[in-house]
């Protein structure tokens, strides 16, 4: 839709004087002051940095007796994998282990170690359902209830109105449906 | 690719009448979509920082810097006093050539502006990813609480708020840009849902908060924050809003309007609920009754496209004016028959003068006289007089509108035929010619007659033994019936998909067609088998059909679809008449009536859709999505996010981390929601009746809402900076330049506690 043309030119500049604060004079501001040009970060990148810092803050506790060293950690040596690729470990790997890690750290906890690992970003991050009464399907189109499930698009469906949809839409369209659900297939 | 509704198939138990679905309510007032949030200039309020100066070294700025929301005020105030939104737009002004700023609502004041939004926040998460935005919405906020800067910096202790378990990173860059370029005495972070679970007076509890990027659940006892214990579930209102966007966006491809992410906000703050029994209500929410109630209709601005109407006046004048033209053309019409007939009636006249003097006259002068008019014989003359005559009948009888009847032919002779050519002579035998021709004529027209009888009398006595039949094998004759309409039905929908399938280029059609294609170029192996190159195509009248295989656009098709449109009628005609079980609603018209479709009611309530009209067409639906968005933070797996719901992360946290059961008791005597997006209504009765089910049945539960999930967080942290806790837990300026950005102190409402 586009935009409404200001009903007045003059008065509008006036008002986006009046709002736009680049030239107001902010003496607080320390003039030295010359940010870093790369201070802008996303969280994978952030993530990731962090990942290895506390990929060896893990290994530490790893060999605490909290847990077995070979079950909480694929990175340890434990005779499938040479040392020299452990100790090599790549952020991928860390990624990789992140989700198993959490399941790990959990269980410790709830085998009683309160005083378990440092609190972490990531591992506070909540585990994967483990409740398979959780584990209902629903209609990809209508959100309904949807047992059926169509074997050429992988689309869950309600009844066979519904799956004449399915069969009627434009190539495309299922895989956009698939990754409202997170089950689109991603190519690396 | 839109989605429309393809049903043509009859579920039996579908076909509920079709009467009562067509009483129609008057479709409500629809809601309007949200235009941009510009909240208009916002005064700077100077008095705050005037009040502060009295006491310089207990009044703190508090900021609870939110992904949604960054609230700012004096630690003195009873509420925020400014509430903005965490972006800025940057761009240089051509014309003016300068930089403009605009933070905070302000960025949405007009098209420019806002196609230069950016977020200081990383999408989709609590940490912040632009740094220049996050320093030009401090800019704003100093700005409009007045601070002086008399000394170069922004000389009053800062609180602020940031998410649990905070990275290093963003830490190290907020203290760095706190200290180094506002100067801040002294800077202390906390968390949110902790000051607000403290503003609503809680020691022992279990926090939930669900906000705006994430949902946490934090047990608290004895007023200390178990960390360890905490849990984040990555949903949010942002993520809602998200889901809902990408629902709409599937549901309406083809939306002429443009969606944006704060419209899909507030759609989802404005109607949006929890359901108390997801699958139960689901089950019945695209139903028939109460859909008017259930379905929420979105109006986007529009324009009509303007049908030029027609007054009364002028569509009568047209009219009159058509009228007039056919009535002169009729009497054209009617002068022109009139001459023609007197020109006829002229030369009947002149011809039968003729006759007359003819009678009188030597048979040489007759002879004269024909020959000069042009005339064989006298018989010609005869005939000739005879034709006008009946023309002249004809066109009478038309003009007076008399129903012209065909006069029985006099039963012709032929008495020539029958007498061998030798008797005759030249005139006779041409003479005969002629008989025989008009015999076999004659005959022709006599077979085509009886055929016809014939047919007639085969069809009545068809119509008979189908009359006989029903009466008295009624069963057998109306299984018959219904096979009948089950095969057409059958051949419909073959023919569809054959359709549907020619146009993709995989199908098995398209396949079967380039197969004969191929063959019919090549010689095909046919008919080499049959050898020699005597090709008898088209001796069989099956042969011409490839030609239809062949061809790929549809008109050819056509008239086979009214024909089995046709034949379907006829049948379902039938049955309605003698089948007591089949009714109105079973013929395929009721069957693939919009009101029994689902699909329908999914797109566009229960209401017709008129695609013509520009209004429907800038609507949006809101029905099933009004429980299925706030579904996913109980089960994240309908958006395709792998973590458990909030209930089994809440009820694992009780259950499985605290092994006594008096922690357990007194974290579920007080289970606090907070947090916008809590606000749904039904959220806290949904959560007390589903944790219910993971606890022991004598485990007193009570769950409780704050007072303002949305800014008790930020009125907590004010509390608490005018408490001396605050004193203690702030980190200095002198501290940080000596220990580093890493360096937190351990407080109640922290990310290190004791």
């Amino acid at each position: 839709m586009p935009p409404p043309a200001p009903a007045n030119d003059e008065s509008h500049q006036l008002l986006l004087n009046e709002l736009d604060i680049a030239n107001l004079h902010k003496p607080f501001r320390n003039p030295h002051w010359k940010p870093s040009q790369r201070r802008n970060k996303n969280l994978k990148q952030i993530i990731s940095e962090s990942a290895r810092k506390e990929a060896s803050v893990l290994a530490t506790q790893a060999n605490s007796g909290a847990t077995t060293p070979g079950a909480s950690f694929p990175g340890s040596t434990n005779g499938a994998q040479t040392p020299a690729e452990g100790s090599d470990r790549t952020p991928n790997l860390a990624q990789a282990a992140q989700s198993l890690s959490t399941l790990v750290l959990e269980k410790n906890a709830r085998a009683g170690h309160l005083s378990g690992p440092a609190v972490t970003y990531t591992n506070i991050e909540s585990a994967p359902s483990l409740n398979p009464a959780h584990q209902r399907h629903y209609c990809d189109i209508t959100g309904l209830s949807g047992p059926y499930t169509d074997p050429k698009t992988r689309l869950r469906y309600h009844n066979k109105e519904i799956f004449g949809v399915i069969r009627s839409l434009a190539q495309g369209v299922p895989e956009s449906y698939l990754e409202a659900r997170g089950a689109h297939t991603i190519l690396k | 690719m839109t989605i429309t509704s393809v049903q043509t198939l009859q579920p039996g138990h579908l076909a509920a009448n079709s009467s009562e679905r067509r009483v129609e309510k008057p479709v409500p007032e629809p809601y309007l979509v949200q235009d941009f949030p510009f909240k208009g200039y916002q005064p700077p309020q100077p008095d705050g920082f005037e009040q502060s100066k009295a006491h310089a070294d207990t009044s703190a700025i508090v900021i609870d810097n939110g992904s949604h929301l960054v609230k700012a005020g004096w630690s003195f105030d009873k509420s925020p006093r400014f509430i903005l939104p965490p972006v800025m737009s940057r761009y240089r002004d051509r014309k003016l050539g300068r930089q403009c700023h605009f933070i905070g609502y302000d960025a949405y004041v007009d098209a420019t502006t806002r196609g230069q939004l950016r977020y200081a926040f990383d999408p989709g998460s609590s940490v912040v990813g632009n740094w220049d935005v996050m320093e030009g919405v401090l800019d704003y906020v100093f700005l409009k609480l007045g601070v002086d800067g008399s000394n170069g910096s922004v000389d009053r202790s800062i609180l602020m708020t940031e998410p649990i378990a905070n990275l290093s990173y963003p830490r190290k860059m907020m203290n760095e840009i706190l200290f180094e370029c506002y100067g801040a005495p002294s800077v202390t972070y906390g968390i949110d849902s902790l000051f607000a679970y403290r503003y609503n007076k809680g020691t022992d509890g279990l926090v939930v908060s669900s906000s705006h990027t994430s949902t946490h659940v934090i047990p608290v006892l004895d007023s200390k924050p178990l960390l360890n214990n905490c849990s984040r579930l990555n949903w949010g209102g942002l993520q809602s809003a998200e889901y809902l966007m990408k629902l709409m966006k599937l549901k309406y491809p083809t939306f002429p309007a443009r969606m944006t992410e704060n419209q899909m906000e507030d759609l989802v703050q404005k109607h949006c609920y929890v359901s108390q029994d997801y699958d139960r209500e689901l089950g019945g929410y695209l139903e028939w009754t109460g859909l008017e109630d259930r379905d929420r209709i979105i109006q986007y601005p529009f324009t009509e496209h303007v049908v030029v109407e027609k007054t009364e006046e002028e569509l009568a004048r047209i009219a009159e004016r058509k009228k007039e033209s056919g009535r002169r053309l009729q009497e054209q019409a009617a002068k022109m028959r009139l001459e023609k007939l007197v020109k006829k009636e002229q030369e009947l006249e002149y011809w039968k003068d003729l006759q007359q003097r003819l009678a009188s006259e030597t048979k040489k002068e007759i002879r004269r006289v024909l020959e000069a008019e042009d005339l064989k014989d006298e018989a010609h003359l005869e005939r000739m007089i005879r034709d006008l005559e009946k023309s002249i009948k004809r066109s009478r009888n038309r003009d007076l509108g008399i129903e012209e009847t065909e006069e029985q032919t006099e039963e012709m002779s032929f008495p020539l035929l029958d007498i061998p050519d030798e008797q005759l002579d030249e005139n006779g035998l041409k003479e005969k010619r002629h008989q025989r021709l008009m015999k076999s004529n004659v005959e022709a027209r006599a077979r085509a007659k009886a055929e016809k009888e014939r047919a007639k009398a085969e069809k009545e006595e068809e119509e008979r033994l189908d009359r006989e039949k029903r009466e008295n094998d009624f069963e057998s004759w109306i299984a018959e019936r219904r096979n009948n309409r089950q095969a057409l039905l059958q051949r419909i929908k073959d023919r569809d998909r054959l359709k549907a399938d020619l146009g993709n280029r995989k199908s098995l059609a398209s396949q079967m067609r380039m197969k004969t294609l191929a063959n019919l170029a090549s010689d095909g192996p046919k008919k080499r088998r049959r050898g020699g190159d005597d090709d008898d195509f088209g001796a069989n009248d099956e042969d011409w059909g490839v030609y239809r295989s062949v061809a790929k656009d549809e008109q050819s098709d056509d008239e086979e679809e009214e024909d089995l449109g046709e034949l379907l009628n006829g049948v379902e005609q039938e049955l309605l008449q003698y089948d007591p079980e089949f009714t109105e609603n079973h013929t395929l018209a009721a069957q693939s009536d919009w009101t029994k479709s689902l699909v329908h009611a999914f797109l566009r309530g229960p209401w017709p859709f008129d695609p013509e009209s520009q209004r429907e067409a800038h609507q949006l639906h809101l029905n099933v999505e009004r429980i299925r968005v706030p579904e996913v933070v109980f089960k994240p797996s309908i958006a395709g996010v792998d973590q458990a719901g909030l209930i089994e992360i809440a009820a694992d946290i009780v259950n499985q981390r605290f092994s006594s059961t008096q922690d357990r008791s007194r974290l579920l005597k007080d289970v606090f929601l907070t947090g916008g997006n809590t606000l749904f209504s039904g959220f806290e009765e949904r959560f007390r009746n589903e944790i219910r089910g993971f606890l022991p049945v004598e485990a007193e539960l009570r769950v409780r809402h704050a007072a303002d999930p949305v800014l008790d967080a930020w009125k907590g942290a004010a509390q608490w900076a005018s408490g001396s806790d605050f004193r203690k837990s702030s980190v200095t300026r002198q501290e940080y330049l000596e220990k580093g950005s890493e360096y937190i102190k351990e407080h109640d409402l922290g990310n290190a506690s004791l």
